[in-house]
């Protein structure tokens, strides 16, 4: 009995550490998405000091192409409304995760204690 | 099974004990390392701004020829001697694989908004790292309070019989809106734990007049409390303070020997003083000493220094050792009657702040002042007091010497004092009894006294600082003054007291 219960824990164990994984790393994708908000943020503002007289370039690759002022304002915006989209998308992932985390822990908590409860018998009835 | 759970338990607890200072200690790493953390972020941007600004140099200087004669790099190991020319051109990275070509003074203005950015990142790591200090320290002195170091005192009392303490009913607050026929019932409220066994109250019913009358004196106290506020600095004075007014009121007022609950004034202020003079009974003599609480120790247990209350049947006095060695201790019954003889002199109660004894505004601070020192005590000189007068001057100076003085020159006053002004001293709860009825001079004290209770400071401080009087001579530590204390004090109580209420009850007469 102890051991049925022991080996549920185990595997219970591991879900929750794959789960925590997968938590951490959707929290380090958005921090990156983060610093890309504030990145752009930086650039749109510096192309607003700029004029049309100098030229902007985008660098694509080994490769610096030539862009328009205006377009490469557009560009930008557009960018900027695309990272904060994914911005909001891992923020209900990372939620969404801790919510089943949480759930995890707790069954986890339960069956140790039914695992130490189990020892405990063990141990009294040897 | 149960074994192993008692087990389980006992390490449980064994844990949890070891566990605050571990936590503690936790918090306070994890605080040090945000804070390290956040000092080499500031680093990190310092340098950023610094690169920036030598930058901006650059920019500056550099149109200024159309060419430069430099060493180019060429490959990670090799320079080549070459030409920097066009000067005023430069291909700036916005970021995000962005690049715009702009002259030297649009490179420049656009450094200027980078560095504005910078400059907010390091505004706000600061205020992290202020922030997370401020936690660290808060930490720290939490440390310290549940410490043995620290200057908060537990108090506790263990009760081991319930029931032995308890002589009536307990006690409910008093309600604003209760009728005059309603019976007073006092409740304490708990800070302390185990406090229960110190509850008790006896309840009674007044007559109405004597209702009405106790009305009075509570919107007296109330005000009281109000200067009182202002002048002391001791919440427990305060307390103390209007526990004995309120007592000694009741006390006034049942003379026929009915009991008196202390009224709802009490205010919970986590000395225990404050609960036991609620616990005041009015008229019955013997009945209040029995109930008085007792003897506290001092004991560095538990990490703070705890006070252990017992209930005890001798005296009612309670001296109490707070971290800062400093000792409370006040008669209960001497302050209820002294602040009955004062309230039913001049309607005035005892607000008068215990001031600071240095202060010499009258000659009768002189008296107060120079005080002779037996056994450990501050004992005003005979001869000054007997022509003690108190006008305006506070009172008590008495306050700083113990009760036990007090009531030995209470003893002696009560026979010999002609005195005018009641004296809104604290302690000199017998002083004033005797006080008051001989002497109905005009008392225009602007000072109140903030407690009823002897507050002996190891070290005089500047009569500046409006605080509890200090007795000049330099008194010996608490620890000691209480054994000292203790021991004379408990004797002399019961003795005196039935003197004193006799007294008292003369002079009402």
């Amino acid at each position: 009995m102890a051991e049925a219960i022991h080996k549920k824990l185990q595997s219970e164990l591991e879900k929750y550490q794959q789960m925590q994984k997968d938590v951490s790393k959707s929290m380090s994708s958005r921090q990156k998405l983060e610093a890309q908000l504030t990145e752009n943020n930086i650039v749109k503002e510096e192309l607003a000091l700029l004029d049309s007289q100098n030229t902007v370039y985008k660098l694509i690759g080994p490769v610096l192409v030539k862009q328009d002022l205006d377009e490469a304002k557009a560009t930008v915006s557009k960018r900027l409304e695309y990272i904060n989209g994914e911005i909001q998308r891992y923020e209900s992932l990372l939620k969404e995760m801790e919510r089943k985390s949480e759930q995890h822990r707790e069954v986890l908590s339960s069956l140790q204690q039914e695992y130490q409860r189990a020892q405990g018998q063990a141990v009294g009835k040897v | 099974m149960a074994s192993v759970h008692d087990q389980m338990a006992a390490a449980g607890k064994v844990k949890r004990s070891k566990d605050l200072p571990q936590g503690v200690e936790r918090l306070k790493e994890e605080h040090r390392k945000v804070v390290k953390d956040c000092r080499s972020q500031i680093e990190h941007w310092k340098k950023v701004e610094n690169d920036y600004e030598s930058l901006q140099e650059r920019l500056r200087t550099l149109p200024d020829k159309l060419s430069y004669d430099i060493m180019v790099p060429f490959g990670p190991l090799a320079f080549m001697p070459g030409k920097l020319v066009h000067t005023n051109e430069l291909t700036v990275l916005l970021g995000d694989n962005w690049f715009a070509k702009c002259s030297a003074k649009q490179a420049d203005a656009l450094v200027e908004h980078r560095k504005k950015h910078v400059k907010n990142t390091l505004d706000d790591l600061q205020k992290v790292m202020k922030n997370f200090q401020n936690r660290a320290d808060f930490t720290d002195d939490l440390e310290k309070l549940t410490g043995d170091t620290g200057d908060f005192v537990d108090i506790r009392e263990e009760v081991i019989n319930e029931e032995e303490v308890t002589k009536g009913k307990h006690r409910l607050a008093h309600k604003a809106n209760s009728k005059p026929k309603q019976v007073y019932l006092l409740e304490l409220e708990e800070d302390k734990e185990k406090k229960e066994g110190d509850d008790e109250r006896t309840t009674g019913v007044l007559s109405e007049e004597e209702l009405w009358a106790r009305l009075d004196e509570l919107e007296r106290q109330e005000e009281l409390q109000d200067e009182r506020y202002r002048y002391t600095r001791l919440d427990s004075t305060d307390t103390n303070g209007e526990d004995t007014t309120s007592s000694s009121e009741e006390e006034k007022e049942a003379d026929g020997g009915s009991d008196v609950q202390v009224n709802g004034h009490q205010k919970e202020n986590g000395w225990l003083p404050t609960s036991i003079t609620s616990q005041m009974n009015g008229t019955n003599g013997s009945h209040p000493e029995d109930e008085e609480e007792e003897d506290c120790d001092e004991e560095a247990g538990n990490g703070l220094p705890t006070i252990y209350f017992s209930h005890t049947a001798e005296f009612k006095k309670v001296r109490i050792n707070t971290g800062k060695n400093t000792t409370l201790k006040f008669s209960e019954r001497n302050e209820q009657k002294a602040q009955a003889k004062r309230k039913k002199k001049s309607g005035k109660s005892n607000g008068h702040s215990p001031h600071e004894s240095y202060k010499i505004t009258s000659p009768a601070d002189i008296y107060r002042v120079f005080v002779d020192l037996v056994n450990g005590e501050p004992i005003p000189r005979k001869s000054i007091l007997k022509s003690r007068s108190r006008e305006n001057s506070m009172c008590s100076d008495t306050s700083e010497s113990s009760t036990a003085d007090f009531e030995e020159r209470r003893a002696a006053f009560g026979r010999s004092w002609s005195h005018d002004d009641a004296t809104h001293s604290d302690t000199s709860d017998g002083i004033t009894e005797e006080e008051s009825p001989t002497g109905t001079s005009p008392r225009t004290n602007g000072r109140f006294e903030a407690f009823t209770g002897t507050v002996i400071e190891k070290d005089p401080l500047p009569c500046s600082i409006p605080h509890l009087t200090i007795a000049p001579p330099a008194l010996p530590t608490i620890p000691e003054r209480k054994l000292e204390e203790v021991g004379p004090e408990a004797p002399q109580e019961p003795p005196k007291r039935m003197s004193k209420f006799k007294a008292t009850q003369l002079h009402q007469k």
